[in-house]
């Protein structure tokens, strides 16, 4: 599974886990129902302590997205209920982004057509 | 558990280990960092039992480790400078061991030193110093122990070398509650592999903590602001540990929560504020308060 670390990042690692993981199953990377890698084999393939997967995997069960059956390890929950609220996530960071183009000049035309082009990306 | 009670150990008139309490434990990564002289090595020796505290104790699982080799048989320490008999091939030295160890384990002896592709029957003296150390953490990890100390050991192993054996560390954690406990003052190896850090300075211990709450507490930022006046009353109202100026740029340190500081920084309006990601080098120097420390000044 790759998921990418950043030690420099002020997020914890555990967190950065969790996010890469919530990210591949809100885009469905990752199926509901599907198996994760085990702690020991995810810790193993990323070089890092087990603890610390284990912290994100906690992370992500108490939101929802992922649950655990005991003796065959943690798997991916339908994570549609969740979309809503993760759209509304990104919205809010887009207005941070968007708040500090307009103070910086840019206008409004070429925010348009940048949103227009990443789109066009964004959908192929 | 490993459980350090009021430990001290002078070498004539220097104090290398000052009063030193400190648990460890199981299933956990301890990493023990510290300036150069700090008493990482002398701590390490003293729990292993090499050496005798002068006062207090070290207990393992609750048993003094001092000349107690049934103790002994629970960690396996790998000094700085590795030890080898002379003349002798990785194959005796794992002989020696296993008469040491009661589960040392010949088998994954031969598979480690497979995997790390290293000869089994060539002299060890040899041998570079990073095949060395790679031999010294295959010859730990096949002793089976419960406990590892490593003193420096991964700062003599190549960036692929290092990876692989934090790989081998996670396996053995989830398989038999293996505890390395990781002596290092090259930060950045710590800090991605560590739960806990025991923070060492001049021989004692400055604080022994969760990694990440660590890294909760403590936060860097750049900020601009309108006013002299707005920086001096930010000063009065947080707990900044370092401040350092260029132009009207400030890059503050400060102790406290994350969402805290920033809404303090801001009902000034500055000009710009943007918090900074701050590494555990940073987070040391600012905990040992020794900007002084800073070895550009002693060559400046």
């Amino acid at each position: 599974m790759f998921i990418d670390i950043d030690l420099r990042d002020r997020k914890p690692l555990y967190e950065q886990i969790a996010l890469g993981i919530e990210d591949q199953i809100m885009r469905g990377l990752i199926q509901p129902d599907e198996a994760l890698p085990s702690v020991r084999s995810l810790a193993m393939e990323l070089s890092i302590n087990p603890n610390t997967v284990q912290k994100a995997y906690g992370a992500l069960e108490q939101k929802g997205l992922i649950y655990s059956v005991s003796g065959r390890g943690s798997f991916a929950s339908n994570a549609e209920g969740l979309l809503p609220g993760k759209r509304e996530d990104i919205l809010k960071q887009l207005d941070e982004i968007i708040t500090k183009a307009v103070k910086f000049g840019i206008s409004m035309d070429e925010l348009l057509e940048r949103a227009r082009n990443a789109g066009n990306i964004g959908n192929t | 558990m490993i459980e350090a009670k009021n430990v001290s150990k002078s070498f004539g008139k220097i104090r290398a280990v000052d009063d030193i309490s400190l648990k460890i434990e199981d299933g956990r990564v301890f990493g023990l960092i510290g300036t150069n002289g700090a008493g990482k090595s002398t701590f390490l020796r003293l729990a292993a039992g090499v050496l005798k505290p002068d006062s207090g104790s070290v207990e393992i699982d609750g048993r003094e480790v001092f000349e107690e080799p049934e103790v002994k048989e629970n960690f396996f320490y790998i000094s700085d400078d590795t030890y080898f008999f002379s003349n002798s091939t990785p194959d005796v030295m794992a002989e020696f061991y296993r008469k040491i160890y009661p589960n040392f384990s010949v088998l994954r002896f031969g598979k480690l030193m497979d995997d790390f592709s290293l000869d089994r029957k060539r002299k060890i003296n040899t041998f570079s110093k990073g095949m060395k150390k790679q031999l010294s953490v295959i010859l730990g990890l096949s002793a089976m122990t419960k406990y590892m100390y490593c003193d420096e050991t991964f700062d003599g192993l190549d960036p692929v070398m290092r990876q692989g054996v934090k790989s081998l560390f996670a396996g053995e954690m989830t398989e038999r509650g293996f505890t390395p406990v990781i002596a290092s003052h090259n930060l950045r190896e710590l800090e991605d592999i560590c739960d806990t850090v025991g923070l060492l300075h001049k021989g004692g211990i400055l604080l022994s903590e969760d990694l990440d709450s660590v890294k909760a507490d403590i936060h860097k930022l750049h900020c601009v602001f309108r006013d002299e006046n707005d920086i001096e009353d930010v000063k009065k109202e947080l707990d900044i540990l370092i401040e350092d100026k260029k132009g009207t740029l400030y890059t503050l340190t400060v102790r406290g929560m994350e969402e805290q500081i920033m809404a303090e920084i801001n009902a000034h309006d500055p000009v710009f504020a943007e918090m900074l990601p701050l590494s555990l080098e940073e987070i040391f120097i600012s905990e040992t308060g020794v900007t002084g420390y800073d070895i550009k000044k002693i060559i400046c």
